[in-house]
């Protein structure tokens, strides 16, 4: 096992390079830098030889390979440069806006982790009932609501009707929390209750689960030692890939709550041009799926026995 | 299994409540709150708070703290009363004494400025001419922007007096000095590396986060008069619903740049708008090089004249923007002396028509576009949506346009300043600027109107034009920069290839009991000493 680890955690480093090359391309495809946004953000009027020389200083009159390799080579260095927009190093600005990604990250998994498993299960043994049905219908109505949508509700009746939360974050902490994970953990659990429904469904209509009832196993140690069991390996996959997608920040869900985190600032770097963030940013989502799916690989064989990992323990 | 997988659960719960507890107090200075009187034991004497909204606050707007000297993070510096300049910009753009007793224009490059006596720095230290020549010779030295406009070639300081020699005449030096970037800050203290400059103004910073919150203390060594307001925090809030209901709880006092659509939850008694027409305008040029596929609609005459009247102004700022705005005749409010005495064509769709109809516009195959010489009456519109109303101006023209029988495609992108350089991708391109921000109306001539001008994208060319702008250029008096920059405008506007719409009403909201926050024409000097709460 310890074999496959290292053998992905070095697939990372093609990947790294290609991803990084690829978003370089690609910024430079989109067409503007920097420099023009810069000047239609302020109604800048200024001469051409400044913008020549705000270019030249950037590096932005070079070439595209150039600029890439540039930044590679200051990076093996471990310089990852400063940001265009701010003049600031990038890594401590990226360092400074993790610890709310991940808080945000850890209270929204959990808080879908309550909603989603329990009603999930819930609306399965309850097959086909009224509880059944709400629950169902709850989940379509959380599905199609847009997060801007729930974030605005959520705000009015918390914030502004009952003052219990506040509107915008006065920094990381629970009560500034509450708010942004509720709203993410709305759209995830309407998602996973289904997916919870399904899979425990299934499970129920499996041979093993009618023996046991013939044998006089209470129905309920059977759900929670075996049913549950059995379905852990789709939930955690499940909730795998959205911590992947939670740590790479929720540009909408962060901007309406002035929360400070990744996904606000890599939106914010996309629509300045501002390459030295957008390649952290890049780097970091590569390692996060790299590392959360190499992490979930590696929980199977705890999960499940029967499940072999890479092939080499046939 | 189970039984584990939820004890972890637990555990991690309760981990969580306690980082989130102990993070709690290590939060920003909006914890605070918003109350007036919050703050303070029962003992001590309550202190005034106060929290301000502003979405323009952040990195994107180069504001990424407050250094004057840095891009344009003197806009924050003295919007926020921690910064102030030699004079100060006058609503009518007329400039007034204010760390500046006086300045004097000696002669065409040599300008004689006296500094006040009484007037120091937040840490106590007196601002003398020796202070504001060394804040001076960093800003020009680190502040590209400046270095061009301000044309210093030497500066003597001598006590409280200043003299600066410009290696070019420049009529307009002390307008430029009253830019954000001219802020007179504590050279001796330097840029400190979170930004906090030391300056003049009422309130002094003591926390800069980028994009998030700037804090600030009342200045007790304040040289011009009593500072009412204890601490105030200057939240960045990016989201206009979340500016609203920020408003709307109580989170903060006052917001600057609320949605035009959310106004009417504050049309109450419960608030205040403080509101001024400001020189940023929504305008448009027409496309007129030769290689322009649409050149031969666009150099007639009579189709600029046609969208110039088939536009209503009116109606854009009266339905569209809920009135929060004014309709512009020529590129300067009125408010201006040399924003008076302007004329152009009005909306008239029905002269506007018959100015077609007369140059040969018709339609003739009855799908209410007109045609001449088997092209269709078309043009291309080219904005940009970061300006809220600019996508809705182009909307409503669309609309107004195609009654008298003009068909309107918009390209509204983030890309414009590429696509307006190629003199083929469009035939009018609309933004929004700030044309005289500093009182003085040069600017707007020398960037989009003249040969010589980088953003003359349409190739407009008038032998008058440049003339004048030769003449606005040597002159000094501000009377005769009026006539001159009055005569400019109305040769743009005879030419109709310049249709300005109208001006920005910039409004701030603030809470019933908030006193002393006013909006100003320059959009500067919003936290000022006068800043109070009930």
């Amino acid at each position: 096992m310890k074999h496959y680890a290292v053998k992905r955690l070095l697939q990372l480093i093609p990947i790294l390079l290609a991803i990084t090359f690829l978003s370089y391309g690609m910024m430079r495809i989109a067409g503007s830098d920097v420099v023009e946004q810069k000047m239609e953000n302020t109604s800048g009027t200024v001469s051409q030889e400044m913008i020549d020389a705000a270019r030249e200083e950037l590096g932005l009159d070079k070439p595209f390979i150039v600029q890439y390799f540039t930044w590679l080579g200051n990076l093996l260095r471990g310089d990852m440069g400063d940001s265009y927009v701010s003049g600031k190093p990038v890594f401590s600005t990226f360092v400074s806006k993790l610890p709310a990604t991940l808080l945000l990250t850890f209270v929204s998994i959990l808080l879908t982790v309550v909603i989603s498993i329990p009603l999930g299960i819930w609306a399965a043994v309850k097959q086909n009932t009224a509880t059944d049905y709400v629950i169902r219908v709850a989940s379509f109505i959380g599905n199609s609501l847009p997060n801007f949508f729930v974030s605005l509700l959520l705000m009015y009746l918390f914030a502004i009707k009952l003052d219990w939360f506040p509107v915008i974050s006065k920094g990381i902490g629970l009560q500034s929390v509450a708010l942004p994970s509720f709203t993410l953990a709305i759209a995830m659990s309407a998602k996973y209750l289904r997916q919870v429904r399904a899979t425990v469904l299934d499970e129920l209509s499996k041979d093993y689960v009618l023996g046991a009832k013939a044998r006089g196993v209470k129905f309920s140690t059977t759900m929670i030692r075996s049913v549950l069991k059995a379905s852990l390996v789709t939930i955690i996959t499940l909730l795998t890939l959205s911590i992947g997608s939670l740590l790479g920040g929720t540009a909408i869900v962060e901007s309406i709550f002035m929360w400070d985190g990744v996904g606000k600032m890599a939106v914010d770097a996309i629509n300045m041009r501002d390459y030295p963030i957008i390649q952290a940013y890049v780097m970091w989502m590569a390692i996060i799926y790299v590392l959360v799916n190499l992490i979930t690989d590696l929980s199977y064989r705890f999960l499940d026995p029967r499940i072999r990992l890479g092939g080499i323990e046939q | 299994m189970m039984k584990k997988l939820l004890a972890i659960l637990l555990v991690l719960c309760l981990a969580v409540g306690i980082l989130a507890g102990c993070g709690g107090g290590s939060s920003s200075g909006a914890s605070s709150g918003s109350s007036a009187s919050s703050g303070g034991s029962a003992a001590a004497p309550a202190k005034k708070t106060f929290v301000f909204g502003d979405t323009t606050f952040n990195a994107e707007n180069e504001e990424p703290d407050i250094n004057p000297h840095y891009a344009y993070s003197g806009w924050p510096c003295i919007r926020y009363g921690v910064g102030e300049t030699l004079m100060k910009i006058a609503d009518d753009g007329t400039l007034q004494p204010w760390l500046a007793e006086s300045a004097v224009n000696v002669n065409e490059t040599t300008w004689e400025i006296v500094i006040r006596d009484n007037v120091c720095f937040s840490n106590g230290k007196k601002v003398d001419a020796a202070a504001v020549k060394a804040c001076f010779e960093h800003l020009i030295e680190v502040h590209e922007r400046a270095r061009d406009n301000l044309k210093i070639d030497s500066m003597e300081a001598d006590g409280q007096k200043l003299t600066i020699v410009t290696s070019e005449p420049n009529p307009i030096l002390m307008n430029y000095l009253s830019e954000a970037y001219g802020c007179i800050i504590d050279m001796e203290v330097g840029i400190p590396e979170n930004g906090c400059v030391v300056g003049t103004g009422p309130y002094v910073a003591t926390e800069v986060v980028t994009d998030d919150h700037v804090s600030l203390v009342k200045n007790v060594n304040y040289w011009d008069g009593e500072v009412h307001i204890d601490e105030i925090t200057v939240r960045t809030i990016s989201d206009g619903d979340t500016l609203a209901m920020a408003l709307q709880s109580g989170e903060i006092n006052a917001a600057y740049g609320m949605a035009y659509g959310s106004y009417p939850l504050f049309e109450n008694d419960n608030y205040t708008f403080t509101s001024i027409q400001t020189s940023r305008c929504f305008w448009g040029m027409a496309n007129l090089h030769e290689e322009n596929p649409g050149y031969a609609i666009m150099s007639d005459p009579a189709v600029r004249k046609a969208i110039a009247m088939g536009i209503d102004k009116e109606g854009f700022v009266n339905v569209l923007l809920n009135g929060y705005g004014y309709p512009a005749t020529g590129a300067f409010p009125d408010s201006f002396a040399f924003g008076q005495g302007v004329k152009t064509v009005s909306f008239d769709p029905a002269e506007a028509k018959a100015v077609l109809e007369a140059a040969g516009w018709v339609d003739t195959d009855g799908d209410g576009i007109r045609e001449k010489n088997g092209q269709k009456l078309s043009i291309r519109w080219l904005t940009y949506p970061s300006r809220q109303e600019l996508p809705l101006l182009a909307e409503s023209a669309q609309a107004t346009l195609k009654e008298i029988g003009m068909d309107v495609q918009i390209n509204c992108t983030k890309d414009h300043n590429s696509i307006r350089k190629d003199p083929t991708a469009w035939d009018v391109w609309f933004s929004a600027n700030v044309n005289a921000g500093l009182g003085d109306p040069a600017n707007f001539f020398d960037t989009y109107c003249l040969d010589s001008s980088i953003k003359n994208s349409g190739g407009h060319h008038s032998d008058k034009l440049e003339e004048l702008a030769v003449q606005l250029r040597g002159t000094f008096d501000p009377d005769e920069r009026a006539r001159i920059a009055v005569e400019m405008q109305q040769e743009l506007l005879d030419d109709n290839s310049y249709v300005f719409c109208s001006f920005l009403r910039m409004s701030m909201i603030m809470q019933k009991g908030v006193t002393g926050l006013e909006a100003h024409t320059c959009d500067f000097y919003e936290l000022t000493a006068d800043l109070d709460i009930a």
